[in-house]
């Protein structure tokens, strides 16, 4: 069934669909309009869940955590400082392997203070064991709801996992959107069966105390899991896409990069407008291909050296700064490539919620194209700054 | 390069002895690095420091496995630690005891100085706090530092923090040990079976570090496994309630941080259970009849 609605409205159908036991929740634009509409649904009984509004966003997380503990499937959103408020509590879940799943809308980490679309927020976190996702439209929002669900609760995973979606350009534009079918996602999501959680009829050890002895195994064992979540997602991925017809592409998209000499990585919604200016582009001869960087965590470095092993150049968008020079992606596709010729060159825009516009993303392509054909380039571009020459 | 391994436990001041000698060590002119190593520490819990003296620079910031020099604030920890491992080979080891050297077996035969430092500090200090009278034994057994350098060390590190009154004696503490210092050998008939521990693989690891009731080789894991943890060894004291005097508020059974004030309900009366009792006399100073008293649990 086709429904026209905002990205937040997607994702709160999504939980729903996933019958959540718990949402622990705390309002912050712009996600608000996730937690309201659950809220909604638990109040007219469309919902089976425990809502709790919490004092804070370290209290969310800490409750989300505890009802994780306690087997309960948990979900919440959050945005920006109610991210950054979360930080001590995100960095206990993962190493625990609680499997919840908490949407970020994306928006500027202050100072300064701002509500619009930036990837700092979620890219301050992108070490703590945490999953990340990054979704170009609604439907895909919708749908990694219920796909994370999957990923995060698989025992060879149990990892908590954040599908982010860009502030306004997604949460509040209407589009259309399929909502799924209630049985086709219960059978496509088991109920959640932890092998050890908090039982009074079966006493469990959890969040213990752990001299150096064993936080280096665990560690490790943490790594692992966030390893073999690139297997899971994949075949998740497959299996949405045999069940509900739509395919992701895994841990990365691509597109027309069968032929492409030059491609651009993009994360988020300006993957979206970049597929038309890649169009565009192929109608005026410049063979140019377009790689969705979906999954930050795990980091695909293996898709990411298959899908540009044939290109001259490459151009990785960044929707936050690393203060080191580029964006994380940049550092991260800088370090995938590790042995690979081919240059890589950074291209920063729509930070502070700045809008992307297709003249940008031309000029992205046209400077990637310039570094592929050996002429001499900066490697990291600020568009559409006061100041800068690009 | 000179080696120092202190083992002590928590709260008899195994870290500020470490500190102290190499104070007294750079006094000499020297120079010395002392670190501790916690574990998860309480009251009583096994505690490692380290003390490192050189003529140069110490560039070396890891825990010191091939001491030249043993020094043992607490001989109860002799029945279940080997405090000798990976000692140098002419090495020396000094430990608080009433015994003679020849009367303590290490496991190996080594030169052993002994002083009765609970009874110096109990005199001297009022409390079971050896860390000042061990370091007089340390002196005069090993030569390594002058008697003078650690009593003007102690004044210095002690008289900072606590006053000059207590610096003073516990300088008085380290120099009356270091009279009464019995310098001998050790015996070395016992095998000490080295202390078994679960260390499971990364994969072997449960998700999370998450434990139910568990059995391993080294012992039990998970919820309850504290039963094997018998504590009563860690005591100096233990505490003796006066039925008579005690009036039931049952502030010893909320303060005791072990949990070994238990309830009779039936007779409405306490019970400690010494097994897991350390002695660290906090039920006798909540009390407020004064209805516990604290006795010598090792005579």
């Amino acid at each position: 069934m086709k429904k026209v609605i905002t990205g937040d409205h997607a994702v709160a159908l999504g939980a729903k669909l996933c019958r959540v036991d718990v949402v622990p929740a705390y309002p912050i634009t712009p996600q608000t309009l996730i937690i309201e509409h659950i809220a909604d649904f638990v109040n007219d009984g469309e919902m089976d869940a425990k809502f709790l509004t919490m004092e804070s966003e370290h209290s969310v997380m800490s409750a989300a955590a505890a009802a994780s503990a306690a087997g309960a499937r948990v979900f919440t959103a959050t945005s920006s400082q109610g991210l950054a408020f979360m930080y001590e509590m995100l960095y206990a879940t993962a190493p625990l392997r609680l499997p919840i799943v908490m949407v970020n809308a994306n928006r500027t980490l202050g100072g300064p203070p701002g509500i619009w679309c930036e990837h700092n927020d979620s890219m301050g976190v992108r070490d703590s064991g945490w999953l990340q996702v990054y979704v170009e439209d609604n439907q895909e929002a919708l749908d990694m709801v219920i796909q994370s669900f999957r990923i995060a609760e698989d025992k060879r995973v149990l990892l908590p996992v954040m599908p982010c979606l860009d502030g306004f350009v997604l949460t509040h534009t209407v589009e259309p959107v399929d909502v799924p079918q209630q049985e086709d996602v219960d059978s496509f999501l088991p109920a959640f069966a932890p092998d050890i959680m908090l039982d009074p009829a079966r006493p469990a050890m959890m969040g213990i105390f752990m001299p150096a002895e064993y936080i280096m195994e665990l560690r490790r064992q943490t790594m692992g899991a966030v390893e073999s979540a690139k297997k899971v997602i994949r075949e998740i991925n497959d299996e949405f896409a045999r069940v509900f017809g739509r395919n992701y592409g895994g841990m990365i998209d691509t597109y027309m990069m069968e032929d492409a000499e030059v491609a651009l990585v993009t994360m988020g919604t300006v993957t979206s407008t970049s597929r038309e200016v890649v169009e565009e582009l192929r109608k005026a001869g410049k063979k140019v291909g377009l790689v969705k960087l979906r999954f930050f965590r795990p980091f695909p470095s293996e898709d990411l050296r298959k899908a540009l092993s044939g290109v001259s150049a490459v151009g990785v968008f960044d929707r936050s700064i690393s203060y080191h020079g580029g964006g994380p992606a940049f550092n991260e596709i800088q370090s995938a490539l590790y042995g690979m010729t081919v240059p890589v060159i950074n291209h920063l825009a729509g930070i502070g919620g700045r809008d992307v516009t297709r003249e940008q993303i031309i000029k992205m392509f046209e400077i990637t194209i310039k570094a592929g054909n050996g002429e001499k380039v900066n490697p990291i571009n600020w568009h559409n700054t006061r100041g800068e020459t690009v | 390069m000179f080696e120092v391994r202190f083992h002590g436990r928590g709260g008899q001041g195994a870290v500020m002895a470490a500190q102290t000698l190499a104070e007294a060590a750079v006094i000499e002119g020297n120079y010395a690095v002392a670190f501790p190593f916690f574990g998860a520490e309480r009251r009583g819990a096994p505690v490692l420091a380290f003390t490192r003296i050189d003529s140069k620079k110490i560039y070396s910031k890891t825990q010191i496995y091939s001491p030249d020099c043993v020094v043992v604030l607490d001989d109860s920890l002799l029945d279940t630690i080997d405090v000798v491992a990976g000692l140098k080979p002419g090495g020396s080891v000094v430990i608080n005891s009433r015994d003679k050297p020849e009367d303590i077996d290490l496991g190996i035969s080594v030169k052993t100085a002994v002083v009765d430092a609970t009874s110096v500090a109990l005199e001297i200090l009022k409390a079971p706090i050896t860390n000042t009278a061990i370091l007089g034994a340390f002196a005069r057994a090993t030569g390594i530092i002058k008697l003078e350098s650690l009593e003007e060390a102690i004044k210095r590190r002690f008289g900072e923090k606590l006053g000059e009154k207590i610096a003073e004696r516990n300088s008085l503490a380290a120099r009356t040990a270091y009279g009464k210092t019995v310098i001998g050998t050790s015996k070395g008939i016992k095998k000490l079976e080295p202390k078994k521990q679960w260390l499971p693989t990364y994969q072997e690891l449960p998700a999370g570090g998450s434990l139910i009731e568990g059995k391993t080789d080294a012992g039990l894991i998970g919820p309850g496994s504290f039963i094997e943890n018998k504590v009563s060894g860690w005591a100096t004291f233990r505490p003796l309630r006066d039925r008579e005097k005690c009036t039931m508020c049952l502030l010893c059974w909320f303060y005791c941080p072990e949990g070994t004030i238990v309830r009779i309900s039936d007779r409405g009366d306490l019970m400690t259970n010494y097994d897991y009792c350390k002695g660290c006399g906090v039920c006798a100073n909540e009390c407020p009849v004064d209805a516990i008293k604290m006795v010598r649990a090792r005579v």
